[in-house]
């Protein structure tokens, strides 16, 4: 009796571990059957690093806008080489660079099989015109297009210089004439939707238009089959309609995780192997160099110095602060693994960055020490704190301590102040600000686009973070430069002639030029991107 | 008690209103305007007019004065509507629905673990006063205590993956039920319960000298009956004030948990706002912080009495 009552009852302490057992037992079988579930099949676990509450397709930047080409095909695209390649439209052709006419492929259709029309393409670029569309891009791809300023401005709805005089042709009046306009259609900026379905009889964008709810038809490889905004979560899978190669894919999965070590912890476990954008400073030792590997794009990074505020007012000052930092030191402190390059220059990964005759800026403290005595200012002790802002990551960071610490040690100067916020910087010292940190680039592989963004006196950086900048060698040469073919050997010579010119106003501190990551592990293969930060062949990936 | 509780809501009503004009006159006037924020979020050159900006300006109803901005904002809250994101488009409402029950159900969790583990630790520590137990208990809660959450919640994860290979990160909301939430749950309430424990262990230490718990020892009642029945109600008044303060902390301030462990709730709903500058849900999720304050409050006046009857003798004599 006793016996039996020894092996039936349990203490309580053996009842505690009992259950303690049981419950890291089922926690850990719990874990590992999610990890079972994640490993079928050939599925594309992509961490986005932010919790972004609107995916359409027509806003043409943002985070968002990197997975574009999963689901909505453009007219035309560049692969990672740089080389332009047929898509939705098979040719293009101006004779006088200012009326294009473009064929759309005979087999191209959405998702349901229904054909992809010039009403559709005309109908997408309309709404992504319309200023409440807030398309962050339509500018640089339709600002020349007849019609947009007025559709841009609100006091339109109509893009009145594209014409389609059949199903399959577009013909595309400019206000003037542009030798590169087919290249600035080569991306997904203005991607080609349904615009019966995209676009309401007013007009304007109609909202969630794109989720699955309203039974949306996509012209992209795969497309969208859930969408939990609140969650962050979207999963896309083959369209099995696509007028391209078949996806090799079985599904792609994209889930918000906004923190870098969440992140870099579910990478590393083998949870997720793709990421939108993760920039750390051990993301080599974590993860490996083949992750954030890449080509070179035609972005770079900068030291901008606003020349209408003092002490940048003076251009000794100036050029006394660029001497005095060691630039091989500077990049090697900010990004001594890469997968990034020195730069030099602005010009990079377009036609005549090299060779472009840009002299680097030398390093040379003891001249800088001089010019600093000769400036208005007489030495360090007389001029205004310097305020660096966007220094916001931790590779940025250790760039502007850099350059600050070349400051102390080559000129005496010791008053350096840096912010993280940019352009909303709102300190109590932000009309003083000197230096910006940012970058600068084009999405198309021309060198005169470039600069335009960077240097031309009518460009953001220019007027913003320069200070007003305004060069009128630079401006002519630029705009001459504007009316060459794209081919044009003047063109280029002309860009390389404007950044020279620039190169005499001692206006920046060069960093480096920026290379398009992959952020995928190797088992990831055929995840190659472009100058647009778009995946070129989403057809291509697989895993294993 | 409902004119109790309709006092307090009429003298919430003026606070909240001031509350909501120093928000919408910070996010007014402050730095970041929302329509250029969601150009600049995206990398390189980015093209944009200022007649285009403009227009999506007027659109939206931003060109307008800040006092008629912020009327409409309030009448338009009055009709019960929170208006549409700047960013998104999507309805404030759908959002905060959304993101709130995720907040609200981790909170509760919090201060339901919270509860039962600090309040016996605390007492557990009080009436073993200056022993090994007694200081092992307020270290433990000393070393809670002095980790940020921010600091918790990665090393706990990394540390998760190390020690568990093969373990799969805790990522994600599953509800309360989902094994998900125990690392979020532990990491929210480390600090409350530093806090409940050595509240509780200091406010025990102060009934024990009290008469009546002499008397009940003296009259031979066994130790855990006088703990449970003669000091344990007493203390339970300044704790559960507290719990209710803790209650609003986090549901306000989970925002480090709610991104290390991707919780969708208010926490990043507000840091995402906050980035975007996009008012209307900054406002809304104040919105719901003041009246959760309120809420927290009004429910701990309420448990007064039912803890300790005095309470509502002194309100009675009044």
């Amino acid at each position: 009796m006793s016996d039996q009552s020894d092996k039936t009852n349990i203490s309580r302490r053996n009842a505690l571990k009992l259950g303690l057992a049981a419950g890291v037992g089922l926690t850990v079988f719990g874990m590992n059957a999610r990890i079972v579930m994640a490993d079928e099949g050939q599925v594309l676990k992509v961490a986005h690093p932010a919790f972004d509450q609107d995916w359409s397709p027509l806003r043409g930047g943002g985070r968002t806008f990197r997975w574009n080409s999963i689901w909505w095909a453009s007219p035309m695209y560049f692969d990672s080489q740089g080389n332009i390649k047929p898509y939705v439209f098979t040719s293009w052709e101006s004779a006088d660079n200012t009326v294009w006419t473009f064929k759309i492929d005979p087999k191209a259709v959405f998702s349901d099989g229904s054909k992809i029309t010039s009403a559709d393409v005309k109908g997408s670029w309309e709404v992504a015109s319309m200023p409440n569309t807030k398309s962050q891009r339509a500018d640089q791809v339709l600002s020349k297009v007849k019609g947009y300023a007025e559709i841009s401005a609100g006091s339109g709805n109509e893009l009145t210089g594209v014409a389609t005089p059949d199903e399959g042709t577009v013909v595309v009046t400019l206000g003037a004439a542009d030798p590169i306009f087919f290249m600035r259609l080569a991306n997904h900026i203005a991607p080609i939707t349904k615009a019966s379905q995209s676009r309401g009889s007013d007009g304007e964008e109609i909202i969630d238009w794109y989720k699955p709810d309203s039974k949306p038809v996509f012209s992209g490889p795969f497309k969208l089959t859930s969408i939990d905004i609140d969650a962050g979560k979207l999963t896309f899978e083959p369209n099995e309609n696509f007028f391209g190669p078949k996806p090799k894919l079985a599904r792609i999965e994209v889930t918000s995780i906004e923190d870098n070590v969440s992140a870099t912890s579910l990478i590393k476990s083998g949870e997720f192997n793709a990421h939108t954008e993760l920039i750390t400073s051990t993301i080599i030792q974590d993860l490996g160099p083949e992750f954030s590997a890449g080509p070179l794009i035609p972005t770079s990074q900068h030291f901008w110095f606003n020349i209408s505020r003092a002490p940048m007012d003076d251009p000794k000052v100036r050029q006394a602060l660029i001497m005095a930092v060691d630039r091989d030191g500077l990049f090697k402190a900010s990004y001594p693994d890469g997968p990034h390059k020195k730069a030099d220059q602005i010009l990079n990964s377009v036609p005549g960055a090299e060779n472009s005759g840009f002299e680097p800026y030398p390093y040379d403290p003891e001249a800088a020490k001089k010019l600093l005595a000769e400036s208005t200012y007489g030495g360090p002790e007389r001029l205004p704190k310097i305020l660096f802002v966007g220094i916001s990551g931790p590779a940025i960071q250790a760039a502007a301590q850099f350059i600050a610490e070349q400051w102390r040690q080559n000129l005496g100067i010791t008053a350096v102040d840096m912010k993280p916020q940019q352009d909303s910087y709102a300190g109590p010292d932000q009309n003083s600000v000197q230096i910006f940190r940012d970058d600068v680039g084009t999405r198309v592989p021309d060198a005169v686009s470039y600069l335009a963004g960077s240097i031309a006196s009518t460009s953001s950086n220019a007027q913003n973070k320069l200070g007003g900048y305004k060069n009128d060698k630079v401006d002519s040469a630029l705009a001459e430069a504007t009316t060459k073919a794209a081919d044009d050997p003047q063109r280029i010579a002309l860009a390389q002639e404007a950044q020279k010119a620039f190169r005499e106003d001692w206006a920046f501190i060069p960093w480096y030029s920026q290379a398009m990551s992959r952020w995928a592990t190797k088992e990831v293969k055929g995840l190659e991107k472009n100058l647009d930060w778009q995946v070129v062949e989403p057809w291509n990936i697989s895993i294993g | 008690m409902l004119r109790y509780v309709l006092t307090r809501f009429a003298i919430w009503i003026p606070s909240v209103l001031v509350v909501m004009l120093a928000v919408y006159a910070l996010a007014f006037y402050g730095a970041g305007d929302p329509i250029k924020l969601i150009f600049l979020r995206a990398p390189g050159d980015v093209a944009y007019n200022p007649q285009r900006i403009e227009a999506i300006r007027e659109s939206a109803g931003l060109n307008k004065p800040f006092i008629v901005q912020f009327g409409l904002y309030i009448w338009n809250l009055l009709h019960g509507q929170f208006g549409n994101s700047l960013t998104s488009g999507r309805s404030v409402w759908a959002m905060v629905s959304a993101a709130a029950p995720v907040s609200f159900q981790l909170a509760i969790c919090s201060i339901i673990l919270t509860a039962v583990v600090a309040i016996p630790l605390g007492m557990i520590a009080a009436l073993n006063q200056n022993s090994r137990i007694d200081y092992a208990i307020l270290g433990s809660a000393l070393f809670l205590w002095a980790i940020p959450a921010y600091v918790a919640g990665p090393l706990l994860m990394v540390g998760l993956i190390v020690l568990l290979p093969g373990a799969s990160v805790p990522y994600g909301w599953g509800g309360i039920l989902d094994v998900r939430i125990l690392l979020p749950l532990l990491v929210l309430s480390f600090q409350p319960i530093a806090l409940i424990v050595r509240q509780t262990r200091a406010a025990v230490i102060e009934v024990l000298s009290e008469d009546f718990v002499r008397t009940a020892r003296a009259k031979g009642v066994p130790e855990i009956m006088v703990a449970l029945r003669h000091i344990l109600r007493p203390v339970l008044t300044p704790v559960v004030t507290q719990l209710g303060l803790i209650m609003i902390t986090i549901v306000n301030g989970a925002i480090f948990v709610e991104l290390v462990f991707g919780l969708p709730g208010l926490g990043r709903l507000t840091v995402q706002a906050l980035i975007n500058s996009d008012y209307p849900v900054i406002l809304a999720i104040t919105l719901i912080g003041s009246f959760l304050v309120m809420v927290s409050n009004l429910l701990v006046d309420v448990l007064y009495p039912l803890l300790d009857p005095r309470a509502n003798d002194s309100r009675r004599s009044r």
